[in-house]
């Protein structure tokens, strides 16, 4: 959190995950480069540039791999939520590698020639109708336009300045990037003499990322399924039944699902309970699979904090949420589902004997 | 461990360099395995790469021979035979994806010194160009031989740009390569055939449209598949050369 932009605001945390990714990157380009090749059985050596070439690429394809697993792998287990708290660091040093893959591609296959090598680049080949023989590299500009824009946009300038539903709609587009560099990876060097480990690791890679999400999205349904009690429970007056207090631990939340795209997340600290939006202002992070920290509601993506009552970061800070009323009929908790302005003070429900 | 957040799980906040100790305890396991992973990936992908061949420039071997510089339709350097080797012809190439059209125009027909570097790949060399000079004296008499005709064939393979085939890339052909060659080709390298099976011995083929001339865009969407195609071969010293029958191209896969 932050009242002021600043390039990075530096920790102990950030430091050690970007100290763990430059290690890792380092190590895979300087075994594939250096210590690959003398294990390779080969006439005479491939050349350095394609070397290095294949070398970046495939990194960038495996690090984008890894970011896409880390959200559905955070929202199976929470033990990897710390892996998404630095995500954007992850994603702006793929962007960069993969740019470096494209400079090599750019200076050899496309360099030595009477014709400038952007031109030849978007020229030389434009077989668009034809699947064998697609000129490839199009799809890889197209991934990489994308992760530039994406790094571009990674600071919380942007979150702010776009708002949080176009920011988030915006990197989306990585799914895009993603489809783009299988599809450019599968159209291009899958097509060459039969190598069966890169065809494997391509392989594992799509089966990883489709493999989580759908895990994911399983889970969610099932999570739909079972809290869409407020839905059909027993309604009195406008109020829907959200569940039973014994459900919500101290200092955590119950989640309450009342639409598709609306979710409630109900507090249970000090013997008072509170209810507010499970979106995060900053990047809708789930807040009800956070927990109250310092008399604080805190999101467990990136550590934005809110006040329990009137759903206002705490000052110095401005970002606010939307507040809802509750109400506990023995140990029933009944949720008002019509959202409180953002920021709006709704009185917390004291728990007493109930509890 | 699930989603759901409880009173007495580990919670992680970026900000608080105070990390739970059972979160260190999985996060520096899984950076071991991140690294390790990255690790043997690199090596696996590194260590299995497919053989470019053998091909590649011949510094240290630097070509310098009189000969007539001839058109057909590509550049080819046509020289005699001496009392160690028989006569040769040799594909020409310019400085990277150049062709030396402009020098064999000036030059054809007549007698030329060329120094150059060959780049070669078994029985395929090419030679990039670096000078021409025109040569007066008794090399000046001499007669190339007409290119012998092997009939009509029907060859599997794969159209490459004839300077990266040979080694000027390692590797230099397949999908990966296509729009190098694309650009090569553009350039005014010759295409080679690179034939599945053999004919007379001989995979290499530089190629020429059916009636012996330039091949044009055409033959840009066959470019770096492989494809059955059927042509003329003919013999022109120890270069074979293959005259498409564009009509009859099909791809193979």
């Amino acid at each position: 959190m932050s009242v002021q932009y600043t390039p990075v605001i530096w920790n102990r945390n950030k430091i050690f995950y970007d100290a763990v990714l430059l290690i890792a990157v380092a190590l895979y380009l300087y075994i594939f480069i250096r210590v690959g090749p003398m294990f390779e059985d080969v006439t005479k050596p491939i050349d350095g540039a394609i070397l290095r070439m294949r070398a970046f690429g495939s990194c960038a394809f495996l690090m984008l791999t890894v970011i896409l697993c880390i959200g559905p792998l955070a929202r199976l287990d929470r033990r990897f939520l710390p892996l998404l708290y630095n995500r954007r660091h992850f994603g702006v040093m793929t962007a960069g590698i993969a740019a470096v893959h494209a400079n090599y591609v750019l200076t050899w296959y496309f360099n030595f020639s009477p014709t400038d090598r952007y031109v030849a680049l978007l020229n030389s080949n434009t077989n668009y109708g034809q699947l064998l023989g697609f000129p490839f590299e199009a799809l890889g500009i197209a991934a990489l336009i994308i992760l530039f824009v994406l790094a571009a946009t990674s600071h919380d300038f942007w979150l702010s300045f776009l708002g949080a539903p176009i920011w988030k709609a915006l990197h989306m587009s990585i799914y895009a990037a993603y489809t783009f560099v299988v599809l450019h990876v599968a159209l291009g060097a899958l097509q060459g003499p039969a190598d069966p480990i890169f065809t494997s690791v391509v392989a594992a890679s799509v089966v990883l990322v489709c493999g989580l999400h759908f895990a994911t999205g399983r889970m969610e349904a099932r999570r739909e399924r079972g809290e869409a009690t407020a839905k059909a429970s027993l309604q009195e007056a406008g109020w829907v039944v959200a569940g039973e207090l014994e459900e919500i631990d101290d200092d955590c939340a119950k989640v309450v699902t009342l639409t598709e795209d609306e979710r409630v997340a109900i507090f249970k600290y000090d013997g008072k309970l509170s209810a507010i939006t499970n979106a995060c202002a900053h990047q809708n992070g789930p807040l009800g699979e956070g927990k109250v920290l310092w008399g604080c509601i805190t999101c467990p993506w990136h550590g934005y904090q809110y006040n329990l009552a009137d759903g206002r970061a705490p000052e110095p800070f401005t970002e606010k949420i939307s507040t809802y009323r509750l109400k506990l009929i023995g140990s029933t908790v009944l949720l008002d589902p019509n959202p409180q302005p953002p920021g709006t003070y709704v009185e917390p429900v004291e728990i007493g004997e109930a509890a | 461990m699930t989603w759901r957040q409880t009173k007495d799980a580990p919670f992680f906040v970026g900000y608080l360099n105070a990390v739970p100790k059972t979160l260190v305890m999985f996060l520096g396991v899984f950076s071991v395995c991140f690294v390790a992973g990255l690790g043997l990936a690199a090596l696996a992908l590194s260590s299995t790469q497919n053989d470019p061949g053998a091909g590649g420039f011949q510094w240290g071997n630097r070509f310098e021979t009189a000969g007539i510089l001839e058109l057909r339709p590509y550049p080819v350097f046509r020289v005699p035979a001496n009392e160690e080797a028989p006569a040769r012809t040799y594909m020409l190439a310019g400085q990277g994806k150049r062709g030396v059209f402009n020098q064999a125009e000036t030059h054809k027909g007549t007698t030329v010194s060329i120094r150059g570097v060959p780049v070669n790949r078994g029985d395929l060399t090419m030679v990039q160009v670096g000078r021409v000079e025109a040569v007066e004296g008794e090399t000046a008499e001499f007669s190339p031989s007409e290119a012998v005709p092997l009939g009509r064939w029907k060859l599997a393979g794969e159209i490459c740009d004839g300077k990266c085939y040979a080694g000027a890339m390692r590797p230099g052909r397949g999908l990966a390569h296509k729009a190098c060659a694309d650009l090569c080709l553009t350039g005014g390298i010759p295409p080679v055939f690179v034939s599945s099976g053999s004919v007379e011995n001989r995979n290499f083929f530089m190629m020429a449209d059916q009636d012996g001339n330039l091949l044009g865009d055409e033959i840009k969407s066959l470019l770096a598949l492989y494809i059955e195609i059927e042509g003329e071969v003919e013999r022109l010293d120890d270069l074979m050369v293959f005259k498409v029958d564009l009509a009859t191209a099909r791809i193979l896969k």
